[in-house]
């Protein structure tokens, strides 16, 4: 399967600029949909799945590959290459805020911005950096994804891979837009809550935008501050939104903070 | 109708405060604007200590990373969600599972009013369910194990039959160069040749069936070389000659009347009758001839070997073509127990079957085939 089927890639609107965005851990490219369509008029916007999750092919999922950021940040730039795109802007929530700085950093040239939404370097707490999470609290969530199976089973499997865009099976796919094998989730938490790119921030040379949500567990002020100061020259807007996805809760306050610095 | 209706009699503030199940309310902005008794009762916290705060800070932390990175994107998207299992904290630090569904109420223009959450207590069934994900770990480990192990003892088997493949063939040189060379004359030194001889071929006969399994086992499998226009009944006669020679406390007795092309491999064919004849004379009385006879009629190919004898235990029968099933038989003429196995593969490589027969009269083997498969 080639890259575009591999990560359901899905190409909108029209513009010279790209603008390119990325889901975080929980959820698929569903979590863009009060946002990306106001950017249609002015951009090519491509959005896609983490291969894992949504509407990705499964069978491409490598355990092996997939257990660094960097595995992902290979996929965003496979994609890129794939569509040609040039000076594009990267939105990246939640996780894939790093795997964003990371396949810029790896391509330079690729992205020539990034808006990072609710952005953590680390999650878990390490000597005077505060991530949020202690290590056990880590490992209590990796257990407790086993409790949670989305709906999913062994059966439903095969209706579920790549048919996220069939109405007919609307009716079953109660939870859809967040099911993912649970054996994917529980390493896509293990790989995003573990991972620490603090070292690769003061790399990024491109403007960037980070938005952050106030009363945000999962990224707390402190955390965006920081990614924020590590990036020289970076711009930062705390949003009203609380919460750790304003790009449902808040789309409005999203996409205008986003017009205001592309 | 003077029937009351029993929704109007039921007193519906109680119905909320006391239902079997926790009540939770949350407003626009997602923060707690009511919950109902129930709840109350089972964490430990009052009315008071829900008011305006948000769901998540009465979960774990692993609940809550969860709820907000999949359980209120969820809600959003598709305006309610189904049977989530989550660890409520009580107010004196234990867990409380709960299943909840939870609904949205939007205004006609779809702006949201509130989120109404619903709590069913699931302490049992949640130790249940992680019973049940522990052991479906353990028997996945264990089953990688397994495979793991069995893979490796193939491998072993199958470097071990091929290694010794050329010190067999040494021994087998060395013995017929003594043979031509006419050095051993006396009656005593020709019987010691002939047991060399005889060791020899059962020997590299056993290391056939040890290679043929380990391939099997391996993924290639039996391969055939099929050739219908070379006779076939020559083959057995040399087979069953051999086995005379190494054997000539024994008798066989042969009625081959093929006179149909066989579409077979012959060298396995003759494998088969090999493995037949050997496990006839292991497990056959002495004092009786093997019989040994091959056929065609109407396009089947029926070659079959008897011997006398106690007969097979019915419970024997099941495994026999079973790889290292091996009968009650003297140590001493203990094979590896694979002859058996590698003939019935050799048979249905060739679209073929084995049938056995046991009485006390007669222990008998019969494959057949299609001539022209």
């Amino acid at each position: 399967m080639n890259v575009i089927g591999r990560n359901n890639v899905h190409v909108r609107g029209s513009g010279s600029r790209a603008m390119v965005f990325a889901h975080g851990f929980g959820c698929d490219q569903n979590m863009w949909r009060f946002v990306a369509p106001e950017f249609e008029g002015n951009f090519k916007v491509v959005l896609f799945d983490h291969v894992g999750a949504g509407g990705s092919d499964l069978s491409a999922y490598d355990p092996r590959k997939y257990s660094t950021l960097s595995g992902y940040a290979d996929d965003v730039i496979e994609i890129g290459r794939e569509l040609d795109l040039q000076d594009a802007v990267f939105v990246g929530h939640s996780v894939s805020a790093m795997i964003g700085v990371l396949a810029s950093l790896k391509e330079p040239g690729l992205f020539g911005r990034l808006v990072l939404v609710g952005p953590s370097a680390r999650y878990i707490d390490d000597g005077d950096y505060v991530g949020g999470f202690t290590e056990k609290q880590i490992a209590e969530l990796l257990e407790f994804l086993e409790d949670n199976h989305m709906g999913w089973s062994a059966a439903m499997a095969p209706s579920i891979m790549g048919n996220a865009d069939r109405p007919e099976l609307g009716a079953e796919l109660t939870n859809s837009f967040c099911r993912t094998d649970p054996e994917i989730a529980k390493a896509f938490a293990r790989v995003t809550f573990t991972s620490d790119n603090r070292a690769d921030l003061p790399n990024v040379s491109v403007p960037t935008l980070i938005l952050q949500c106030k009363e945000d567990i999962i990224a707390s002020t402190e955390v965006g501050e920081f990614v924020h100061r590590q990036i020289s020259g970076s711009r930062m807007v705390v949003l009203d939104a609380t919460g750790h996805c304003p790009n449902l809760s808040a789309p409005r306050e999203v996409v205008s903070a986003m017009q205001a610095f592309v | 109708m003077n029937d009351q209706n029993p929704i109007a009699t039921e007193d519906l503030e109680d119905l909320f405060e006391n239902a079997p199940c926790g009540y939770v309310t949350l407003d626009a902005a997602g923060r707690i604007s009511r919950v109902n008794a129930t709840l109350c009762t089972w964490t430990g916290y009052s009315h008071g200590h829900f008011a305006g705060k948000r769901l998540h800070l009465f979960l774990n932390m692993a609940g809550r990373i969860y709820y907000e990175t999949h359980i209120a994107p969820l809600l959003r998207m598709q305006g309610f969600f189904d049977e989530f299992a989550l660890d409520l904290v009580t107010e004196s630090g234990d867990r409380l599972a709960v299943i909840a569904n939870a609904s949205e109420k939007r205004t006609p223009d779809g702006a949201l009013v509130s989120t109404r959450v619903a709590m069913i207590r699931a302490t049992d069934r949640r130790r249940y369910e992680r019973e049940l994900v522990d052991a479906r770990e353990v028997a996945t480990t264990s089953l990688k194990s397994e495979r793991e192990n069995s893979e490796l003892r193939e491998q072993f088997i199958a470097v071990l039959g091929h290694d010794l493949r050329n010190p067999l063939a040494s021994i087998s040189a060395g013995a017929r160069i003594l043979q031509r060379s006419g050095f051993l004359q006396e009656e005593k030194e020709l019987r010691v040749l002939d047991m060399l001889n005889s060791t020899v071929t059962r020997m590299s006969g056993l290391i056939d069936n040890v290679l043929d399994f380990a391939r099997g086992r391996l993924g290639g499998g039996i391969t055939l070389s099929r050739d219908a226009n070379r006779p076939l009944e020559p083959v057995l006669e040399q087979v069953v000659d051999e086995l005379r020679t190494v054997s000539s406390d024994r008798s066989i007795e042969t009625n081959f009347a093929i006179t149909e092309p066989v579409n077979c491999d012959r060298a396995r064919i003759g494998q088969l009758v090999s493995n037949l004849i050997g496990n006839a004379m292991t497990h056959g009385a002495a004092y009786h001839p093997v019989q040994v006879g091959a056929k065609t009629e109407g396009g089947v190919f029926k070659l079959w070997v008897a011997n006398a004898g106690e007969p097979i235990p019915a419970i024997a029968m099941e495994r026999l073509f079973e790889p290292f099933f091996r009968g009650d038989v003297r140590s001493s003429r203990q094979g590896l127990g694979l002859g058996l196995h590698i003939a019935s593969q050799i048979a249905q490589a060739h679209g073929g079957k084995i049938a056995v027969t046991s009485t006390s009269e007669e222990t008998r083997f019969v494959f057949t085939m299609p001539t022209l498969p």
